[in-house]
């Protein structure tokens, strides 16, 4: 046994001995054929058709809905309402509010400004502390004009900050009691809901300042039937929808606020059904297609998410389809292209991509929990 | 920089004059004029509970049924956010080290107990990192941010010295019969 393990040791001694030599001859030449490989940091390419921004409690995903494929990450404070952007500078623009110690310790609220090539941010403009930190698309609104940005606060009563996105200069802060939601019309002017029942028209002048202020007759009752604080931007102005179902299309001509009557989404004999979610609400300007996360349920179920979406043409106030889901929704969006897709973000945290005008389901991509996506 | 100035100048306003009136009063009223008073005010606050707006007050305590730890429990019908009765706190207290916010949301809240509505606040406990156990979302005359005193998603740390949230207690106000 003894001399068999003295044998084989002296045997590979050897046998390791030329295996080494070969080695040593051999490595030097495969070396010699590879490039050594060097890191490098991609740029963000021209934007395709179909971006668009999955905003998570961890920044904004940005995904080619085509494809399923990631972009790039916009790193955002957990407490960003919402993120949007402007495409002739582009820039992106953030609400963000940050704790020096995580939980505690100052608190600073700014609008962060991100660019398009890095997705890093160039600029920040520091804002009152006031920030509503609750994540609603439409906390945050641009004005047309692509320079004045209004962003909704809560301290607690309302109030709106104005922010010069050009020159990186917060402008004031204007007193909007009882109103939230932004919706921006004309080139400088933006739409607010009222608890009263109203709307109310803030028209800003070139330097930001608030110029006019119209408020409408009573259109709504918040008690019989409140319109969501969640609304969707049309080829006219905006849309409204009530927790029963009931559409408005809001615009303004110059001082004028304009309301019309209301329609349902909802069948006769459907009335248990009822929008719902988070960002349940959306439409394709183009085509006048409203996308609606839908559920059975009793009143006051209005943050249950969706189990079917329906899919509603607003010009003949028609439901074109019904899309049933595995599972219940919270946000979904459509994208703005001539071939758009419809982005759906269910409750388990799941993200589907549809072919808004077929309805027919194309993938599901795999990212943390989306709160709401933003069109690209 | 002005808004800081003006609350700065205001603050220092409302505390010299609470500071002069107070040396006023001092200087003025004996200590036997101020126990006369003072007997006054106990009297006066005794009869306080048979004012309709206090009538809740004399009521001892709501008599309570269910899992405080569990969404379900009734006085939860309106709540949104994490229980802090599964993170230290009871459905009235707060978490040691968090501190009570005193603005709050309101719901009404039915008792199985005794079949009668409640008026209910909900604080939010804050300053801590949220505490995340027993979530728990309810919409029972939830209504939609721009009605903020019954908006159950907005996050009601305002009047804190940290703007945190931790977790949600539900205290009873009162009942709506009463309030009638």
């Amino acid at each position: 046994m003894g001399s068999f393990t003295s044998t084989s040791t002296r045997f590979n001694t050897t046998n390791s001995f030329l295996l080494g030599l070969a080695i040593c001859f051999a490595t030097p030449l495969s070396v010699a054929q590879i490039t050594p490989e060097e890191i490098i940091v991609e740029t963000l390419s021209e934007i395709g058709e179909n971006w668009f921004i999955s905003k998570t409690r961890n920044g904004g995903y940005i995904f080619d809905a085509s494809t399923g494929e990631m972009q790039g990450l916009l790193s955002l404070s957990r407490n960003t309402p919402a993120v949007t952007k402007w495409g002739p500078r582009r820039e992106f623009y953030a609400a963000e509010s940050y704790v020096a110690r995580g939980v505690h310790g100052e608190r600073t609220d700014l609008v962060s400004v991100y660019d398009y090539e890095n997705l890093s941010p160039v600029a920040e403009i520091i804002i009152p502390n006031h920030m509503a930190r609750l994540s609603v698309r439409n906390h945050l609104g641009l004005m047309n004009n692509g320079r004045l940005l209004a962003l909704l606060n809560m301290n607690p009563g309302h109030s709106v900050s104005i922010v010069d996105v050009q020159d990186r200069l917060f402008i004031y802060e204007i007193s909007t009691p009882g109103c939230a939601v932004i919706m921006p019309v004309a080139d400088m002017d933006f739409l607010q809901v009222c608890g009263d029942g109203t709307l109310q028209l803030i028209q800003l002048d070139i330097s930001g300042f608030e110029q006019n202020r119209v408020r409408s007759d009573i259109f709504f009752d918040v008690i019989d039937d409140a319109v969501f604080d969640r609304t969707a931007r049309s080829a006219e102005g905006w849309l409204l929808i009530t927790h029963a179902g009931r559409i408005f299309s809001v615009g303004t001509d110059d001082d004028e606020i304009q309301i019309s009557e209301p329609w349902s989404i909802v069948p006769e004999g459907e009335e248990n059904w009822r929008p719902g979610g988070l960002e349940f609400f959306s439409a394709h300007q183009e085509t006048g297609l409203l996308y609606i996360a839908m559920h059975e349920g009793e009143v006051d179920t209005h943050h249950e998410p969706g189990t079917e979406i329906w899919v509603v043409d607003s010009k003949t106030k028609r439901r074109l389809q019904r899309i049933k889901v595995e599972v219940p929704i919270d946000s979904l969006m459509v994208t703005q292209e001539a071939k758009p897709k419809l982005i759906v973000g269910d409750h388990e945290g799941g993200t589907h991509i549809y072919n808004a005008l077929t309805f027919a389901f194309e993938r599901t991509i795999v990212t943390p929990s989306a709160s709401m996506f933003e069109d690209f | 920089m002005n808004i800081d100035k003006i609350l700065d100048r205001s603050y220092y306003w409302i505390d010299e004059n609470a500071k002069r009136t107070s040396l006023a009063f001092a200087r003025k009223l004996s200590r036997r004029h101020f126990l006369s008073r003072l007997g006054m005010m106990l009297a006066g606050a005794a009869a306080f509970p048979l004012l309709p707006v206090a009538r809740s007050f004399a009521q001892s305590s709501v008599q309570e049924v269910g899992d405080p730890q569990s969404c379900e429990y009734w006085r939860y019908c309106a709540m949104s956010g994490t229980l802090c009765s599964c993170c230290g706190g009871t459905y009235t207290s707060c978490p040691p080290g968090s501190e009570p916010s005193p603005i709050t949301w309101v719901g009404t809240c039915r008792n199985p107990v005794d079949g009668r509505d409640y008026l209910m606040s909900y604080n939010d406990c804050c300053g801590k990192a949220v505490c995340a156990r027993c979530s728990c979302h309810n919409t029972e005359g939830d209504k939609p941010v721009y009605f903020n005193s019954n908006s159950n998603t907005v996050l009601w740390c305002f009047g804190t010295e940290n703007t945190s949230y931790h977790c949600t207690v539900s205290l009873v106000l009162g009942t709506t019969d009463e309030s009638n």
